[in-house]
């Protein structure tokens, strides 16, 4: 019951705020919906019984990534940012007529109608497995596969990471012009 | 499995009366008690954060040697009533430029950030709202959402003055928050897991069984600790984003009223926070003295002894306040990147170095053990 | 209610989603966002397979490593964003045309 409820209003939030971050036309707000995109999807991971992962999405995208975004917005000129293509609705007329606009919807459904068909493919094939209501701690298990199975890739990533740094500390950088 | 208040309720006797009040109705009677509970916790931290005012005004008269609030109730105690009947009735203005929406959710964000985290802090034993494997973690990654209301809200008012205080903030919260999860770190590699439960049971009421004084790693721990918390926290002398004297009232110089009120209300609390968790963490939590029992009236003692710990850090978190001189905004990051970032990674090391060569031995145990 | 399938149907959203946004707005941070998006949509994928299909943890570790990447994703992205800014004064994705100077 009260995973059903997590579920359906995580799903509404992760939905309606992509569609958020696609309709608005302020750079800022798009940010903020992005935000409450990625802390819905934070609860699908709830529901799906990965602690440690709904932390870090939470943890990474809240306290870092979003912030950074609107760091980066606010040092490119905040939302000054002209220009007449900005949300669907308004797009100039050099990128299409009505027939492309109808060529496109009509490319959308059949996309969506083959997804369909191929999701529900794919859960008939799958072998269904019982699924309980009961949540194991992630932690320990995740920590152990992360030393053991991938380790490879742990320390990939910091190094990833560490370039990462580097390298944005050195592109940002201001230079003298000359 | 994750341990909650409601399952620890539930081992008791009144627990199957309550059951037969709701009809045999599990869930609904697990709502209505969370519910209450969090209303609980709410309504004391809400209470706490406002007598936290009482208290700084009050602390610092004393150390300026003044009387401080004196006129509301006995010994002005019910100041904070009278400070929030005025943000009540306080006209609410908006400046006409503002960003309105991110406007009204600045200060929101910050107060369901501080709100979020008390649902892990452990009162005692049972009296913990959820004791979550990812504990300490959800704890460090719900919080940041304060710095992003900071910046939200510097950024909405559209004011000069905002604008630098939101910036500010925004970049001391991202910054001072690597050295403290770091150090938090190096307490979960001593206590093997991320749950409070996990951590506080770990340690003992008595100072030598402290993570504290587990190991001299341990020690420096506590210090990186406490000087990233003050600065994630914006309390001086890292509080930059709200510096007076050159930013009039930083991130919150445009709001008025009850949402001022929100912002002020949201710092206060998460200083009690913040001292919770060290108290936890590193001082022993709510474990009490010399006795080891699970009875009911135990909780009461194990909730006295967490709130002692706590407020003692809190009366010295107000009483920096009021005697150390605020930093310049290039001395703040570079206490952070060129000092306690290291040092807290060294510190890191070292207790994983300790784990394996003393095999988890604390030093009181290896000294005690010889003899 | 909460099957395979209805997590299958918000990845494929959010996804699709990204992808319009990468498509349709000009802004270079806005572009970013979208990235952001289908990542997650592809983290959320793995997540729900790991806990319906296969009977192992290698899914949350596989999205675990899809948020390392895509925070260094967005610092690299946003300091190569400011950087542009800094040289052309607009973040008009169309004005970047110019491999040198």
């Amino acid at each position: 019951m009260f995973l059903q409820f997590l579920f359906i209003s995580s799903a509404v939030l992760t939905v309606s705020c992509a569609l958020g971050v696609l309709m608005v036309k302020n750079i800022m707000h798009s940010c903020v919906f992005l935000l409450g995109s990625l802390m819905g999807i934070a609860g699908l991971y709830a529901t799906l019984g990965a602690d440690f992962v709904a932390i870090t999405q939470i943890m990474v995208y809240v306290g870092g990534v979003v912030i950074l975004m609107l760091f980066a917005v606010m040092l490119t000129g905040g939302n000054d940012f002209v220009s007449r293509a900005q949300n669907l609705l308004g797009l100039p007329a050099s990128m299409g007529n009505k027939w492309t606009y109808a060529i496109g919807l009509l490319v959308g459904v059949v996309f969506l109608l083959t997804n369909i068909q191929l999701i529900r493919g794919l859960t008939k094939a799958l072998p269904v497995k019982t699924i309980t209501n009961e949540f194991p701690s992630t932690v320990t298990q995740i920590g152990h596969l992360l030393v053991k199975d991938h380790v490879l890739a742990f320390e990939m990533s910091s190094v990833l990471l560490l370039g990462a740094l580097v390298g944005a500390a050195i592109i940002a950088r201001p230079r003298k012009q000359n | 499995m994750n341990q909650t208040v409601v399952s620890y309720l539930s081992q008791y006797e009144f627990y199957d009366f309550l059951l037969a009040l709701f009809r045999n109705n599990q869930g609904v009677l697990a709502f209505t008690l969370y519910l209450l509970l969090a209303l609980i916790i709410v309504g004391m931290c809400a209470t706490i954060g406002g007598l936290g005012t009482y208290a700084e005004r009050k602390i610092s008269a004393d150390l300026q040697a003044r009387i401080g609030p004196n006129r509301v109730g006995p010994y002005g105690l019910l100041q904070m009533l009278a400070d929030g009947v005025k943000m009540m009735t306080k006209e609410d203005i908006m400046p006409f430029t503002a960003d309105k929406k991110l406007f009204y959710l600045a200060p929101l964000l910050c107060l369901t950030g501080v709100f979020a985290t008390l649902a892990v802090l452990p009162f005692s034993s049972g009296f913990i709202m959820a004791d979550l494997n990812v504990g300490i973690f959800y704890l460090v990654a719900i919080s940041s959402l304060v710095g992003l209301g900071v910046f939200l809200g510097g950024y909405a008012s559209n004011s000069k003055w905002s604008m630098l205080g939101g910036m500010r903030g925004a970049s001391q919260i991202i910054s001072y928050e690597i050295p403290v999860t770091i150090s938090i770190l190096a307490i979960v590699l001593l206590a093997g897991g991320m749950g409070f439960g996990t951590i506080v049971g770990r340690q003992g009421g008595l100072p030598h069984e402290w993570f504290m004084f587990h190991n001299p790693f341990a020690f420096i721990a506590f210090f990186v600790y406490s000087v990233g918390a003050l600065a994630e926290t914006n309390r001086a002398p890292f509080d930059l984003p709200e510096a007076e004297s050159e930013l009039v009232s930083g991130y919150h110089t445009e709001y008025t009223g009850m949402r001022f009120g929100f912002f002020a209300l949201a710092e206060y609390i998460e200083v009690f926070v913040v001292c919770g968790v060290a108290a936890s963490l590193f001082l022993g939590g709510y474990n009490v003295p010399g006795i080891k029992l699970d009875i009911l009236p135990m909780q009461a003692a194990q909730f006295v002894i967490f709130m002692t710990k706590t407020l003692v850090l809190y009366y010295v978190v107000i009483w920096i306040r009021w005697t150390l001189p605020r930093l310049r905004v290039d001395q703040l990051m570079s206490v952070c990147w060129k000092y306690l970032t290291p040092i807290a990674i060294f510190n890191l090391m070292g207790c994983a170095i300790w784990m394996v060569v003393f095999n988890g031995k604390s030093i009181a145990e290896l000294v005690l053990g010889s003899h | 209610m909460m099957s395979l399938a209805s997590y299958l149907i918000i990845s494929l959203i959010l996804f699709v989603v990204g992808i319009v946004v990468m498509i349709a707005r000009k802004n270079i941070v806005a572009i970013l966002l979208g990235i952001e998006l289908i990542l997650n949509a592809a983290a959320l994928n793995f997540v729900a397979y790991s806990r319906y299909v296969t009977n192992n943890l290698d899914g949350h570790i596989f999205s675990l490593f899809i948020i390392v990447i895509a925070a260094a994703e967005a610092a690299v992205g946003l300091a190569i964003v400011i950087r542009f800014f800094q040289i052309k004064e607009t973040i008009h994705i169309d004005e970047a045309t110019q491999l040198r100077n």
